[in-house]
């Protein structure tokens, strides 16, 4: 399905939002698409950053040089249509637990994508998001977000937060095992917080996990 | 502590043999290819590096009768047996189980794979298997579970390891929650080619263009994508892991270097893309392994590999690629969750020839909802891809639902299943309901079949080959005779079934 570029932001040298009109499309918050350019034969696949609600579809990019996809969709112009497959893939929230649990979002790098998207989706969600970035020009959106549900680790900057890696804040914090986890970014990242959850006794049915790559 | 890892041979009342490793979907052949169990290889390997008594014991690869087989394993005696199983030949291994149990009361039977992962209870409910996994990590699991059994007596009432439901006692089982769903490939040891006894699976295989042949350590467990409805490796319980280039390079080094294999295949649901794929190619160049004579192959996805990619991957040696065309409709494509559109499988194919792969094309029909149009319009697509030659081979299957996959799950809602006796799913016939008579899915295999014994198929291929080095030619003698007879089985088997 071809569906025509409306904006793209550039947010920094390694990572933009890709806007496009959503024509009546229907998706759940987290799930992901495959995005590709028109006649390349070749796609990829980028989780949803937009809320349900928005009357567009968008994306968190992060750009992979040298990539067959990422660097020419960054180019692309306003107007341009785009491939787009799905929605597909159950990174989701359950509806029946969505108002009761605490959920506890964990992200490395792009991977705020689908935590962004429940974030907008579900206004009443009870939360707390852990942001693991490199540098803080990567708090990408922050104005759009409600910053006293985040804490943000920052591996290579000195700032007044937390400073470190994700798997370091969880190091230093108590678990709630009772909580629900969702995990998302880089393998290394995923698994290691995975290892920390589970030492710390969370339920491997409370934990739900979608890799980047 | 003896740990068998077996394969029982299960043969069909025509004398078949069911197809059962490397999470394959089940089928019954006449002349059977064998196929290594790779993640079950590494965890037998795993076990033997930590002091464990291994057995290996593929009764098919072995080529073993299953008394024989029976026999020598009650006469092994092992402390603990793993299985692998699917939902064709579940009611197969509850039977096996439940009279190893009479045999063996004091052995402990683990029970793997996606049907029963997906199931555990009922596994435990209709045989005597003390363990499920519900891990598609078997080697990870098996590493953490074996030895805790060894040193627990009483594991039953212990026993936290995550991902296993088990018997605590006759009355009660204890499910200890999902498993972890994503490891670091590179812990897991690559499998040990003595172990398996790798030369009974290098040569009887349809992957292989030139033998011996091997099945190297997958470089991704589960699948990238992960998200096409029928296939085992989609659902929320998964997600993937990927091994690093290097440790996967210095393995095929081995391979062919001290092994001497001549071809090896990569059966990860899908292989490497991008800078992994290229760095890869590179990799093999760079050791000089491109000029071996060896040939590399791997499964992929349409939409995946770029124009860079391919001509590098030629470069070193890469052959045989195999990706699924599972309709050439639209409406199929998305029903199947494909994430590609019709055009991308010709643009993607055009490309891969143009380097000099061959693309070995895996087709499917019969889906619940596959309309005479549909499926007219794949099997036009696949003689034009076919004719044109930008596909060398292809194999056709009966979409079966099965190991509960969505598409599984999908069948049961809309109830369009025909049965519900696990035996029925072994790919041989459809056992869904669908709009067009049954016979038409089955002529429409056959059809495809046939473009193989087309004179316009056979000299679109010796034109193609006559670009390439006079050993591609072997393409045409070792691996067409497989191709040939793989062809006459697959008709065996649906003609039995056609009225």
């Amino acid at each position: 399905m071809l569906h025509k570029v409306l904006a793209i932001r550039n947010l920094s040298t390694s990572t933009y939002t890709l806007r496009l009109e959503r024509n009546d499309l229907l998706f759940k918050a987290g799930q992901c698409f495959n995005l590709g350019l028109k006649n390349s034969g070749v796609n990829r696949e980028y989780s949803i950053y937009s809320g349900e609600n928005d009357s567009y579809l968008e994306f968190l990019i992060k750009e992979i040089k040298g990539g067959a996809v990422s660097p020419f969709i960054r180019q692309s112009l306003v107007g341009e249509k785009i491939n787009l497959y799905g929605p597909y893939g159950s990174f989701i929230i359950d509806p029946k637990i969505i108002n009761n649990d605490q959920f506890i979002f964990i992200c490395s790098g792009t991977g705020i994508a689908p935590f962004h998207s429940f974030i907008r989706s579900y206004p009443n969600l009870k939360y707390h998001l852990i942001n693991g970035i490199r540098f803080l020009s990567e708090r990408y959106d922050y104005d759009k977000l409600d910053i006293t549900k985040i804490t943000t680790c920052v591996s290579r900057e000195k700032w007044n937060g937390f400073n470190g890696r994700v798997t370091s804040y969880f190091r230093k914090t108590t678990i709630n095992t009772k909580h629900i986890f969702y995990l998302c970014g880089n393998q290394k990242m995923i698994q290691e917080v995975y290892d920390l959850l589970q030492r710390s006794k969370v339920s491997g049915n409370n934990i739900l996990t979608e890799a980047f790559f | 502590m003896k740990i068998a890892i077996s394969y029982p041979p299960i043969v069909n009342q025509d004398g078949q043999k069911a197809m059962v490793s490397q999470n394959r979907n089940v089928q019954f052949f006449k002349e059977p290819t064998y196929l290594l169990p790779v993640i079950h290889g590494q965890a037998a390997t795993w076990l033997r590096d930590i002091g464990y008594d291994v057995l290996w014991d593929d009764g098919n690869s072995q080529l073993k009768t299953f008394d024989n087989w029976y026999l020598n394993l009650i006469t092994e005696a092992p402390d603990i047996i793993v299985f692998e199983s699917t939902t064709p030949v579940m009611k197969f291994y509850w039977a096996v189980a439940n009279k190893l149990k009479t045999d063996l009361p004091h052995c402990t039977i683990i029970m793997t794979g996606y049907h029963s992962m997906r199931k555990p209870a009922e596994t435990l409910r209709e045989s005597s298997v003390d363990i499920v996994l519900r891990s598609n990590h078997i080697d990870f699991a098996l590493q953490k579970l074996i030895p805790f059994i060894d040193e627990n007596t009483n594991w039953r009432k212990t026993c936290t390891i995550e991902g296993l439901v088990f018997r605590r006692d006759e009355h009660n089982i204890f499910d200890t929650g999902n498993f972890k769903q994503i490891e670091p490939l590179d812990l897991a040891p690559d499998v040990d080619r003595d172990l398996v006894q790798w030369k009974n699976y290098a040569y009887e295989n349809g992957n292989f263009l030139q033998t011996p042949g091997t099945y190297a350590t997958s470089v991704v467990r589960d699948c990238m994508f992960g998200k096409c409805t029928f296939c085992r490796y989609n659902g929320p319980d998964l997600t993937f892991s990927m091994r690093s280039v290097q440790k996967s390079l210095d393995e095929y080094q081995r391979l062919i270097e001290d092994y001497g294999a001549r071809e090896i295949f990569d059966d990860s649901g899908v292989w490497y893309r991008g800078a992994e794929a290229r760095e890869f190619a590179q990799g093999i160049i760079d050791r000089g392994l491109h000029k071996k004579d060896c040939y590399f192959g791997f499964n992929t996805r349409f939409g995946y590999l770029d124009e860079d990619t391919i001509s590098l991957l030629a470069k070193a040696n890469f052959r045989f690629i195999l990706v699924g065309l599972e309709a050439a409709d639209e409406e199929t494509l998305n029903r199947l969750n494909k994430g590609y559109g019709p055009e991308d499988s010709e643009h993607n194919l055009k490309l891969y020839t143009k380097y000099g792969l061959f693309p070995h094309l895996t087709i499917m029909v019969g889906y619940y909802w596959q309309t005479r149009d549909q499926l007219e319009k794949t099997i036009a697509t696949v003689k034009r891809f076919m004719f044109e030659g930008i596909a060398r081979t292809l194999q056709v299957t009966l979409c079966t639902p099965i190991d509960f996959t969505p598409y599984h799950q999908e069948c049961l809602d809309e109830k369009v299943l025909l049965t519900d006796n696990y035996d029925d799913f072994d790919m041989s016939k459809l056992i869904v309901k669908t709009p067009l008579p049954h016979n038409n899915y089955y002529d429409a295999i056959r059809e495809m079949y046939s473009i193989a014994f087309h004179p316009k198929f056979i000299l679109k291929q010796l034109q193609f080959l006559a670009r390439f080095k006079k050993k591609d030619w072997q393409f045409l003698f070792t691996y067409g005779i497989r191709a040939i007879r793989r062809v006459r089985q697959h008709i065996f088997n649906l003609t039995k079934h056609q009225k």
